[in-house]
């Protein structure tokens, strides 16, 4: 296996970056020197869920509506420029946003999704983002009982509309039980089509361990299916990093995903 | 793909997910022979990507790219696709000038006028009847009388709309007049950046020199000394010689709270005209009026059902007008008043969590200084009952709780009770001014 490159981290200084030559690649060093790949470097496995944060990729059960008004919003032809989707944990919030704005990018246009429970993020963040077509902001709980985050997304929102963007925004609860101190902005946010988001029942979810073992090339029964609805919360994001365990232990073990194996993996991930 | 493409693509696979949508998605890229200039959309960004990742982007591109990239910057700006290819608009905030080359300056584009918000599209109720008359008014007759107009109201009445159509109606009649709407927070930022980049003279110029200047939400000047000051003289010299200025604020000029009291007491030289939020009747005609902008024929009961149930502002009205749309459009089902009710249930039920009996006591108690165990003592004093009166008739309005259940959530009372107080309420609303001023308060803190 090739060795990866050395693990990202912080870099000293913060002024311009050095006009000197960057190295080239490095032939002659271990590890990197595999045949496949790119400039001779093996890419890794694409397997985490942003590999796949793609609309064929959610399975849309009851919330195929949302789906197409998501789909429509990444046009550039798009009518309703500003969504605000809620849903509890585990709906695939995260995973349609980034869908969208990848759908976006691939109708020509600059989008970007920020999850705003990342660490260290600051509302300074949101300046220029108007120069955008599409922004989509997750997690907006995370933030907006801060007076500071609500008048900067308030002041964001006024940009987008004036310049002529979308916003595509997300959060646990609805606007109004967000507790948002500023109500200009909760007003705002009731502005356009508001989407709450449905857990999946049974079989969805069944039906969404099928297709995502289709598409990892995971041969999964149902009886194996059965087993993992009856013994695991019904959560979307559990079953499908669960299942991203499964397959990783049957490539490694050279087994199929047995009841035994699948067993195995649960009392592991309940610790 | 270029270079920077494979260098996402290498990247997806190391990082987590949220760093890699936050910090490296956002990043653009132009590739120039062996130089690739990245763009961060702000600076914000660009240090974070600094700090954080540049030992890697440039281990990563370099070896992806054979040491043929021999350069790697890091800029603030974007690009935007043209017809004719990527056009840089470096330097966050810089407003890209697209059409900038057309020899005529188009007047209505520089000036920022939304040209869909007219006196045409503004619905006329009793709650805004004033201020849209004395906004024609001067939209007609600009900086002859009534300057400032200073428009008041709570969120999503229309005060910008209304704003708007002056500004707009100014252009109908003079298509040379230099006329500019403005957000208060960006006039701050423009004024940042003059002061920045050494063209604060540019700034005052501009700012002066209109024939209408438009400020909207002016409370969010609110301490910020030098933005009010440099506001303080251009309002002078716009007053001086007869430019028209408006405003609007979310409370009347001499309670906005933050502002130097020469700039309150100026805001009130002029007119300030109060819109309040619309009746019943006005939400209506309001539906009515987006549903044939969106080129719905909306069914009457349905109108109605919807016009009730959100009273809030126009905007959340708007919400849901185009949530029933989308609906309806996807589920392919004509809009009738069973398909409303379905379409619009969690919004509905949001708003019916909202307000609760319990939370129009505790509001209406604190807004006559009374404690909510008062509101449900036996106590018959004049200073008790009133508010009681006011909660109950407010429950009935706002919430589906029946008559003998809002009697039995103020101490156990009879639904006589409620119903008396409902009807004295009434009364005294069309009787005494301040009563009617207390109930559209209470209304507009509740519903918001």
């Amino acid at each position: 296996m090739p060795a990866p490159l050395p693990a990202p981290g912080p870099a000293p200084g913060q002024g311009p970056w050095p006009a000197s030559p960057i190295p080239g690649p490095e032939r002659g060093e271990a590890g990197h020197t595999p045949s496949g790949g790119i400039g001779g470097l093996q890419l890794p496995l694409a397997l985490s869920p942003s590999a796949e944060s793609d609309f064929s990729a959610y399975l849309a059960g009851p919330n195929a509506e949302v789906v197409a008004a998501l789909t429509a919003w990444a046009r550039p032809t798009a009518t309703d420029g500003f969504i605000y989707l809620h849903g509890p944990t585990g709906t695939g919030k995260s995973h349609l946003l980034q869908a969208a704005c990848q759908a976006a990018r691939q109708e020509g246009l600059a989008a970007a999704c920020l999850p705003l429970d990342h660490p260290g993020l600051e509302p300074a963040v949101f300046e220029a983002l108007e120069d955008w077509d599409r922004i989509a902001l997750d997690g907006l709980e995370a933030v907006i009982g801060q007076a500071t985050w609500a008048e900067a997304l308030f002041h964001l929102y006024n940009r987008l509309r004036e310049a002529g963007r979308g916003l595509l925004v997300a959060a646990r609860s609805p606007a109004a039980e967000l507790g948002i101190q500023l109500p200009d902005l909760a007003s705002r946010l009731t502005w356009g089509a508001t989407y709450r988001l449905r857990p999946l029942d049974e079989q969805d979810c069944a039906a969404l361990l099928r297709h995502a073992a289709r598409r990892r090339g995971l041969k999964l029964g149902e009886e194996a299916i059965a087993y993992l609805l009856k013994r695991c919360p019904r959560e979307p994001g559990y079953l499908l990093g669960l299942l991203g365990r499964l397959d990783r232990a049957s490539l490694t073990h050279k087994k199929r995903p047995t009841l035994p194996l699948i067993r195995a993996l649960i009392e592991e991930s309940r610790g | 793909m270029g270079i920077w493409d494979h260098c996402v693509d290498f990247l997806k696979g190391e990082l987590a997910p949220a760093e890699y949508n936050t910090w490296i998605l956002p990043l653009q890229a132009a590739e120039e022979g062996g130089r690739l200039r990245l763009f961060a959309p702000n600076r914000f960004v660009k240090e974070w990507v600094e700090n954080s990742y540049r030992a890697r982007i440039l281990e990563v591109t370099g070896r992806l790219s054979k040491g043929q990239v021999v350069d790697v910057t890091l800029e603030i700006g974007s690009l935007r696709r043209g017809p004719s290819g990527d056009v840089l608009s470096s330097m966050a905030g810089h407003v890209a000038t697209s059409g900038s080359s057309s020899p005529a300056p188009d007047y209505r584009s520089d000036s920022n006028l939304n040209p869909d918000f007219t006196f045409d599209t503004f619905v006329e109720g009793k709650s805004n009847q004033i201020a849209r008359a004395v906004a024609i008014q001067i939209g007609q007759n600009p900086g002859t009388a009534y300057n400032p107009l200073f428009i008041y109201g709570g969120v999503g009445l229309g005060k910008t709309h209304l704003m708007h159509a002056v500004g707009n109606e100014i252009l109908n009649s003079n298509p040379k007049a230099r006329v500019i709407y403005v957000h208060s927070d960006r006039f701050v930022g423009e004024m940042v950046k003059a002061l920045q980049h050494n063209r604060i003279d540019d700034f005052k110029k501009r700012y002066r020199g209109v024939n209408a200047l438009l400020i909207d939400d002016v409370q969010f000047f609110a301490g910020k000394e030098r933005s009010q000051e440099e506001f303080f003289h251009t309002f002078n010299a716009l007053f001086d010689s007869r430019q028209q200025i408006v405003l609007t604020s979310d409370c009347f000029p001499k309670e906005v709270p933050g502002l130097d009291d020469r700039l309150r007491s100026r805001f009130g030289w002029g007119l300030t005209v109060q819109i309040d939020p619309p009746d019943t009747e006005t939400r209506v005609a309001i539906l009515y009026s987006k549903a044939r902008h969106m080129g719905i024929d909306l069914p009457e009961d349905v109108a109605f059902f919807v016009g009730k149930a959100i009273r809030s502002n126009v905007r959340e009205l708007e919400g849901a007008l185009r949530r029933l749309v989308a609906n309806s459009q996807f589920t392919g089902v004509p809009i009738n008043l069973g398909f409303a009710r379905e379409a619009l249930r969690d919004m509905l039920a949001a708003q019916d969590r909202q307000v609760s009996i319990a939370n129009i006591q505790k509001m209406v108690a604190e807004y006559y200084k009374i404690r909510v165990a008062d509101l449900l003592s036996p106590k018959r004093t004049r200073t008790i009952t009133r508010p009681r009166q006011m909660a109950m008739a407010l429950a009935r309005e706002l919430t589906k709780h029946s008559l003998p259940e809002i009697g039995s959530a103020f101490g156990g009372r009879d639904h006589t009770t409620v119903l008396h107080a409902t009807a004295k309420v009434k009364v005294l609303r069309e009787e005494d001014s301040s009563i009617e001023e207390d109930y559209k308060n209470l209304l507009r803190i509740l519903s918001s």
